[in-house]
């Protein structure tokens, strides 16, 4: 990630242009991470997540980058948090301030802008990822919520290169156009398919697929993509 | 030569890139010292902003400047004009003055270091207008204003008033559409970058050779100086044809500060400052004679446009340019009219005209025919047009019986009680309607390059975009018919405008314009890989060029000779052999094309519960040839998904009041969902029509919507009874004794 972060504008707490930082830590040292947690913060999404919402996968292997170590003696800038968010499988110790929505913060600060903004309030779906093996939409939720989460978005979905079965499915069946609502699309799919309260017959899968719109319309072969991937998850 | 690559089903070549979050739209850009841009937003729809009060915004972290009518650097308009490729719908520059002309306007924009900062600064600016009377929707316009009739699209030929005075069978309503929003899946949103005098934008557009050709005459500068970038674009539906304000403000705003900008226009204020489809009112006149021949039509409408661009050189929504030439009637008027309302300058979304077109004139259809007393169907082939009438010109291709017959046959319209309310299912009355498509294919001229390569791959590249239709793909496919190589190693880059100049993604013509261009590219690109392989050093030395025939992907001598294209270059040392050609438009004096099909469509409807849902549709769309099934397939289902919506749900309300747009946001502006998807079953003709080029291709993209909402109508009459002639068809429109909502 450090080439990524690179991108960022240099920040410090000083003046105009200046307020935020975006720094990485040893993700073994998380004191704040449960501190969040005795407060219940972390668990908010997971506890007001709907049970059919619950996948049964993770991907994440769990190994932490040795080279981000960051002096641990520094304190958070100013009118900051820091956080450690573990998003497909990396560790992320981040810096940041109470209104950072967790989808503005996997795009703009760890440049994985494979997640999308639709809509920007929990009306589209686009945003989806899964946190803690939920699926949730990233734009309804505080960075600061989930301080020690596990996040997998879109870029983790598939290992070693090769394509995860729900993507395969959708280049098989065409199952996108400008492929905009698409990484959320398969964000809920896998979460539809690991769940065993979603019957798979097609009218239950296009219930629950419901929150995500596909404004190219391509719901025929998104489905189709759906029931296909069913066999190989 | 490969020749079954063209009407294939390809998967996308890009879509590795869509599936793995690789693809990178405008705001995924994240460039170097890169700052953020808030709109802060007009609340009010018409007067002018008498004070911007910025000391509590200006504290607020992280902001770095913020701009208004009173701070912003002097900019040029665009001539606007489609012929110079330089046009946009609202020409007023963003703040040019104080005047406030629609809720939405931008009236100030905060940049500050991030995202989070500069939308905490918008939200403390604040500002004070003095307010003018409204006009906030198409009858309080006319009731002011009047409206404008426009001459050049006006349409006629013999006498229809005396004609349809003296016809057996006549109908005289008004149908009317409400302001439908395109609600593209990804937001406007543009980040703009000078480096001097350079100006790169990575913008959200449907055209980048337009939009760069835009910011040119904007900024004053020379067009080579300016790049727009849109390698990916999550759809526009034809809200990114032309360059919005926002664009505008975004690229002042990066070169004020000294630093990137990135602006992302928020979904609320897609509903204002990015155009939208017109509301229209529509009359239609129709009458036959005994037969059940037309012997009168008559379509004329009105369509709302802005207070900016009435009396400019305002949108004009072409409800009757199908209706001219789509049926056999000697006697006919088409005219369009406007008036300016106090909304945000409308445009193009898919199948403008046609869209709320079709539903007025198809929907009118079934009401003659059921007036005649015949069969919907039945009276629209009695009415089939041998003929483009309004041009005088033979049809190109015209399989429209055809697609009459193989959809109705699957979809079982023989079996058709067409008493209403007479076909029931448990609790539910079916319905069945049907309708026809229409729409004119049109080709431009195009510049395309291809080169074949060393390393044994093809690169092809056009200023033309892939805006989800499938473009990549097809452009690959065009390379690899020519070459005779497998797409696998075909790159396409499309979507810079400084590719050689290609067409919008728009009015479907991007197929039609950008295939020949690369195709020819292609021809020259293996003319230049002969010439090198039969001069001296050659793989064919002393051989003839013109003896040399292509076969997969390799030279092949008259003697039977293979050597690899790869092989001929490196022989000589070369990286490539290029191509690179220029084609023209189709000729518009010998053949009228259109694209022509049908849909047929079944509605049930619980009157228990006052619930109506579209169960099944089938289309049988004749547009050419397809040049990739999966892929056109795909356009077709999608489009007839946005005229369920427009059938049902989709309507932008205004506040009668003042003007502001009340269901601004995807909760309350409906679009169809996973839930509402029907059954459909879509049949592609294949009739390549090669008068209009050589893969005869039409174009795909709008087709489907057309006619749609109207088939629905057909269907909800068919199974209640209830002629809606304003849509959406909403319940409350179905139930008894509801008092209907009036628009003061
Ligand atoms: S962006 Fe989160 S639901 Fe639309
Ligand atoms: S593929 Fe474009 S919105 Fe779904």
């Amino acid at each position: 990630m450090a080439d990524k972060d690179d991108k960022r504008p240099d920040h410090d707490d000083q003046g105009k242009g200046r307020a935020r930082g975006v720094e990485i830590h040893d993700a073994r040292a998380p004191s704040r991470r449960n501190f969040l947690k005795s407060v219940g913060a972390t668990s908010l999404a997971a506890a007001t997540a709907p049970a059919w919402a619950r996948v049964g996968y993770v991907n994440h292997d769990e190994q932490e980058p040795q080279d981000k170590r960051a002096d641990e003696g520094e304190a958070p800038a100013k009118g900051t948090q820091r956080i450690t968010l573990n998003v497909n499988g990396q560790a992320h110790t981040l810096d940041v301030t109470p209104n950072m929505v967790l989808l503005d913060v996997l795009r703009h600060q760890l440049a994985l802008t494979g997640t999308k903004k639709g809509c920007d309030i929990g009306q589209c779906g686009a945003c989806t990822v899964h946190v803690n093996g939920v699926s949730i939409n990233s734009c309804l939720s505080l960075a600061v919520m989930h301080d020690g989460d596990e996040v997998t978005t879109v870029e983790g979905l598939g290992q070693n290169g090769k394509l995860h079965p729900i993507q395969q499915a959708f280049l098989d069946h065409d199952a996108y156009q400008c492929g905009y609502c698409t990484p959320g699309q398969m964000m809920s799919a896998v979460a539809i398919l690991n769940d065993a309260e979603v019957a798979s017959d097609d009218a239950a899968v296009r219930e629950a697929m419901s929150g995500n719109i596909c404004r190219c319309g391509a719901y025929k072969n998104i489905l189709s993509a759906i029931q296909t991937a069913r066999k190989n998850v | 030569m490969s020749d079954n690559i063209i009407g294939a089903a390809k998967p996308r070549i890009d879509g590795p890139l869509k599936l793995t979050g690789l693809a990178k739209y405008s705001s995924d850009n994240l460039l170097d010292d890169m700052v953020y841009a808030y709109g802060v937003f007009s609340s009010i729809a018409s007067g002018e902003v008498t004070n911007i009060d910025l000391s509590v915004a200006q504290q607020s972290p992280g902001v770095i400047d913020i701009f208004h009518h009173d701070h912003f650097p002097q900019l040029f308009r665009t001539p606007s004009s489609m012929e110079q490729e330089n046009k946009v719908d609202e020409e007023r520059l963003p703040f040019e003055d104080n005047q406030v002309h629609y809720a939405g306007q931008f009236v100030a924009l905060v940049v500050a270091d991030s995202f989070e900062n500069a939308r905490a600064a918008a939200y403390k600016v604040k500002v004070d207008y003095k307010t003018s009377p409204v006009l906030a929707n198409l009858a309080q316009a006319v009731k002011v204003n009047g409206t404008q009739l426009h001459q050049d699209s006006r349409n006629s030929r013999g006498d229809p008033e005396p004609a349809f005075q003296s016809a057996q069978h006549k109908i005289d309503f008004t149908y009317v559409t409400p302001v439908e929003t395109h609600n593209p899946m990804e937001m406007h949103a543009t980040v703009a970058a000078w480096s001097g005098d350079k100006l790169t934008m990575y913008d959200t557009t449907q055209g980048v050779v337009n939009a760069r050709n835009v910011y040119a005459k904007v900024f004053g500068l020379s067009p080579d100086r300016v790049e727009v970038i849109t390698p990916f674009l999550g759809s526009g539906f034809g809200s990114k044809l032309w360059p919005w304000p926002h664009a505008i403000a975004a690229a002042a705003a990066a070169r004020e500060v000294g630093r990137p900008v990135q602006l992302v226009v928020p979904r609320q204020e897609m509903f204002t400052t990015t155009g939208h489809r017109p509301e229209t009112s529509q009359r239609l006149r129709l009458a036959t004679d005994d037969d059940g021949r037309l012997v009168s039509l008559r379509h004329e409408s009105i369509s709302t446009t802005s207070t900016i661009d009435q009396g400019n050189n305002p949108y004009v929504e072409s409800c009757g340019k199908m209706t001219q030439g789509l049926y056999s009637c000697e006697n006919l008027l088409v005219t369009h009219s406007t008036t300016g309302t106090n909304r945000g300058t409308p445009t193009s979304m898919r199948a403008p005209g046609a869209a709320p077109g079709l539903f007025a004139l198809e929907s009118a259809m079934d009401e003659m025919a059921i007036e005649a007393g015949l069969d919907p169907l039945e009276f629209r082939r009695r009415n089939y047009a041998d003929s483009d009438e309004s041009k005088g010109l033979p049809w190109s291709s015209n399989k429209l019986r055809e697609a009459y017959d193989q959809a109705a046959e699957k979809f079982g319209w023989s079996k058709r009680n067409s008493e209403i309310g007479s076909m029931r299912d448990g609790n539910e009355i079916v319905g069945w309607g049907m309708a026809t498509c229409n729409w004119e294919a049109i080709r431009r001229p195009c510049d395309a390059r291809v080169s074949l390569r060393a390393d044994g791959t093809a690169y092809a590249s056009c200023a033309t975009q892939d805006i989800g239709t499938g473009t990549y793909t097809i452009v690959a496919q065009a390379v690899s018919q020519v070459t005779g190589l497998p797409l696998e190693k075909i790159e396409v880059e499309l979507g810079d405008s400084s590719y050689p100049s290609g067409p919008i993604s728009g009015g479907s013509w991007a197929t039609a314009t950008a295939l020949p261009a690369v195709a020819a590219a292609a021809r020259k690109a293996l003319e230049e890989l002969k010439s090198y392989a039969v001069s001296e050093r050659g793989a064919f030395v002393g051989a003839k060029a013109d003896d040399l025939s292509i076969e997969n992907g390799q030279l092949k001598s008259a003697d039977g000779k293979t050597v690899a294209f790869a092989e001929v270059l490196k022989q000589r040392k070369l990286a490539s052999a290029d191509g690179e050609a220029h084609t023209g438009g189709a000729p518009t004096d010998q053949y009228a094309f259109r694209s022509f099909g049908a849909h047929f469509v079944e509605v049930r409807w619980d009157q228990g519960i006052s619930n109506l849902r579209v169960s099944r549709v089938v289309s049988a769309i004749d547009v050419g040839r397809a040049v990739n099934t999966l892929t056109s397939r795909n356009q077709v289902e999608g489009a007839i998904v946005m005229g369920v919506g427009m059938a049902l749900f989709e309507q932008t309300e205004y506040d009668h009041r003042n003007g502001r747009p009340v269901n601004n946001n995807y909760a309350e502006y409906l679009v169809p969902v996973h839930a509402d998807q029907p059954e459909v079953d879509v049949i592609l003709l294949d009739y390549p029509d090669y008068k209009f080029n050589e893969f005869g291709a039409r174009g795909i993209g709008e087709i489907g919507i057309t006619g749609l909402a109207a088939a629905v109508a057909n269907a909800v009459y068919h199974a209640t009874g209830k002629r809606i002639r304003e849509l959406p068809i909403t319940m409350d429109k179905l139930m008894d004794d509801v008092p209907q909502a009036q628009q003061a």
